[in-house]
């Protein structure tokens, strides 16, 4: 627990330390949010049968992609950053001399990150309410707490994926991006999968975050019960072992590789 | 021993039986090569890959426990390599390392806690964090309860003299500082094997001599500990260290005190002239190891005008005849040619230019394995 601490405590203090960067990063997503809302008035709600089973609202359901889909982009992007930042540093081969492993610090690493995620997750929601009238009041926030969790472990196992090829390529951030916008158009992040052709929409149900999303709308925009939801939370847990089961013993052979070749602090 | 192990319960030190009671060397490093595999083309092979690089050959030796252990050898000798493999940051190719008799790519983890790690890297600190949040992050990383950790970082500071500085943050800390300040991560964890990589790289020479005398009381205050000082000034290593092993090219060249590795060399195959001539005072010689002449050093004129240079040779070779022999080609009138005591450095140089066979062992015979 202690370490977790530590972890944690020094991820926040350093974040921190950058006032300006951190203030312009709160204003930032505050603007999106209104860049979203007039995105939302412009198209019309009404006419979109694809919209129904989520309220009809297109900016309460933009407002729900975007702030899940902020949390999943910290747990793809972390894990390679924190390798990559700690081997241009240098404190990766210090931070390796404890009897930690390095998938566990990868993890402990991310939690300022993820903190700092859900605190976003919970300000546009609620600004989301406050400034442009969303409405969650028959939100089910138990089962939109079991999603964002169950989300976060899928991601999770798929950024440890990532930052073994991190280790391995070193500098990856142009596929990264690419897999990414990859992942906002099939998933459902501004738009629902309904309106993708049949083929794409069908590859659609094999990202995790297609289903997460789903649930999440589902849950806060129409109040799901969590026995409807329950084979979202099925196929969330199937994917989420899955992933974490590649993610972490891809991570294992990535070191073993790098320390074969003595490329670990290399970068 | 009875006094070191009650010091270090008072200490709140982590106890390690296996450590305390473990019979034979601190750290023994058998047999151990290295090499980089070659590098392969992602996409498609390559007809030019480059083979693999070999960095260790074959290095054995050993540490007594609480001894200090200089590694000398010049830059890419494979220092830096070797102690990568010792705190198990890289696989060696062949060969293995005890750690108190303990194999330490066996449960590496348990291992590293046992090591101290001082870099020269002044990066591997967190920049934006004071002094004090920065150990207290690698405190509660290599495992020290919060009270220790505090106890343990004060007094760390205070001995460094970083106490005034603790809550500054690391950026605005001048390199001596930086490196002191890798001195007290290497020994927060009060470990049983402390390895330096260059501890006074790149500090003023005052630095260099404030960090060396810290180290030597601290080995003083802790005689348990066990150190191992990678380093390329050889007067560091004369400061520090009982025993030196000299590496080049990824071999052992020479194991043994200063005492017993200049000896070596007085009973080896090797000798320093210092000729002395007048006539033409340009004279370039350039070393020419496979004639026998491992190092030329031309020296200042003397008073009577005539100028000298000093030449180690492998004995009964023909470093010394190509020596004299070029001198007369130049038209040089050859005064008096003296054989010298050569000095450590000049040792060093030789063996690590002069691609010499391994010198016998210097250490106590059974040791290392050469």
């Amino acid at each position: 627990m202690r370490r977790i601490w530590a972890f944690f405590v020094r991820d926040a203090t350093i974040a921190m330390s950058y006032r300006a960067s951190f203030v312009a990063q709160l204003l930032g997503n505050l603007l999106i949010l209104g860049v979203f809302f007039f995105i939302g008035r412009t198209v019309s709600s009404e006419t979109s049968a694809a919209l129904a089973p989520y309220g009809g609202n297109f900016f309460a359901f933009l407002l729900v992609g975007l702030s899940l889909g902020d949390c999943v982009g910290v747990s793809l992007t972390t894990f390679g950053q924190q390798i990559r930042e700690g081997q241009v540093t240098g404190t990766l081969e210090v931070t390796l001399m404890s009897s930690m492993r390095l998938s566990t610090m990868l993890v402990y690493s991310s939690l300022w990150n993820y903190f700092f995620a859900f605190v976003r997750f919970v300000l546009y929601l609620g600004l989301g309410s406050v400034l442009y009238g969303v409405s969650f009041g028959n939100a089910n926030v138990p089962a939109a707490l079991v999603l964002f969790v169950l989300t976060v472990l899928c991601f999770l196992g798929l950024g440890v994926l990532w930052a073994s090829v991190v280790l391995v390529i070193k500098r990856g951030e142009a596929l990264m991006t690419t897999i990414g916008y990859g992942v906002i158009l099939m998933s459902g992040v501004l738009f629902p999968t309904t309106v993708l052709p049949g083929w794409l929409s069908a590859m659609s149900s094999l990202i995790p975050l297609t289903h997460s999303l789903e649930g999440m709308r589902l849950a806060l925009l129409t109040g799901a019960r969590m026995g409807d939801l329950l084979p979202i939370f099925g196929k969330l847990t199937i994917f989420a072992l899955v992933f974490l089961t590649i993610g972490f013993s891809a991570f294992d052979r990535a070191v073993r590789s790098a320390k074969q070749a003595g490329s670990l602090t290399q970068f | 021993m009875c006094c070191w192990v009650r010091d270090m319960k008072d200490n709140g030190i982590r106890a390690d039986s296996g450590a305390q009671n473990a019979v034979g060397p601190a750290l023994r490093v058998e047999n151990v090569s290295k090499a980089y595999p070659a590098r392969k083309s992602l996409f498609r092979r390559s007809r030019n890959e480059a083979p693999a690089h070999l960095v260790l050959r074959d290095v054995s030796f050993s540490i007594e426990r609480g001894e200090t252990l200089g590694l000398l050898g010049p830059n890419g000798a494979g220092k830096t390599t070797l102690l990568k493999i010792i705190t198990t940051l890289l696989f060696p190719t062949s060969g293995s390392v005890y750690l108190s008799g303990e194999n330490v790519f066996q449960n590496s983890r348990k291992h590293r806690s046992r090591m101290g790690l001082v870099t020269c890297d002044e990066r591997s600190f967190y920049w934006r964090l004071t002094g004090w949040q920065n150990l207290r992050f690698f405190a509660a990383l290599y495992g020290l309860s919060k009270k220790d950790s505090d106890r343990r970082i004060a007094e760390l500071l205070e001995t460094l003299g970083l106490s005034q500085a603790a809550n500054r943050p690391y950026q605005e800390y001048s390199t001596g500082m930086r490196q002191k300040m890798a001195i007290a991560r290497g020994l927060l964890g009060q470990p049983q094997l402390v390895l330096y990589d260059e501890p006074t790289r790149s500090l003023d020479p005052l630095s260099a001599f404030n960090i060396r005398s810290y180290i030597r009381d601290h080995r003083k205050q802790t005689p348990w500990q066990t150190h191992l000082i990678a380093t390329n000034q050889l007067n560091e290593a004369e400061f520090l260290c009982d025993r030196v092993i000299i590496i080049g090219k990824g071999r052992l060249l020479a194991f043994g005190t200063i005492e017993e590795v200049k000896q070596m060399w007085r009973d080896g195959d090797y000798e320093a002239h210092v000729i002395t001539w007048r006539g033409p005072r340009q004279i370039s010689i350039a070393p020419d190891p496979a004639a026998g002449l491992l190092a030329a050093e031309v020296r200042a004129d003397t008073n009577d005008g005539a100028s000298s240079i000093k030449v180690q040779v492998r004995k009964d070779s023909e470093g010394l005849s190509l020596v004299l022999r070029t001198l007369l080609g130049h038209g040089a009138e050859i005064v008096r040619c003296e054989l010298q005591e050569a000095n450590f450095d000049e040792i060093f140089c030789s063996l690590v230019q002069g691609e010499a066979p391994p010198v016998r062992e210097a250490a106590v015979a059974g040791e290392p394995k050469v």
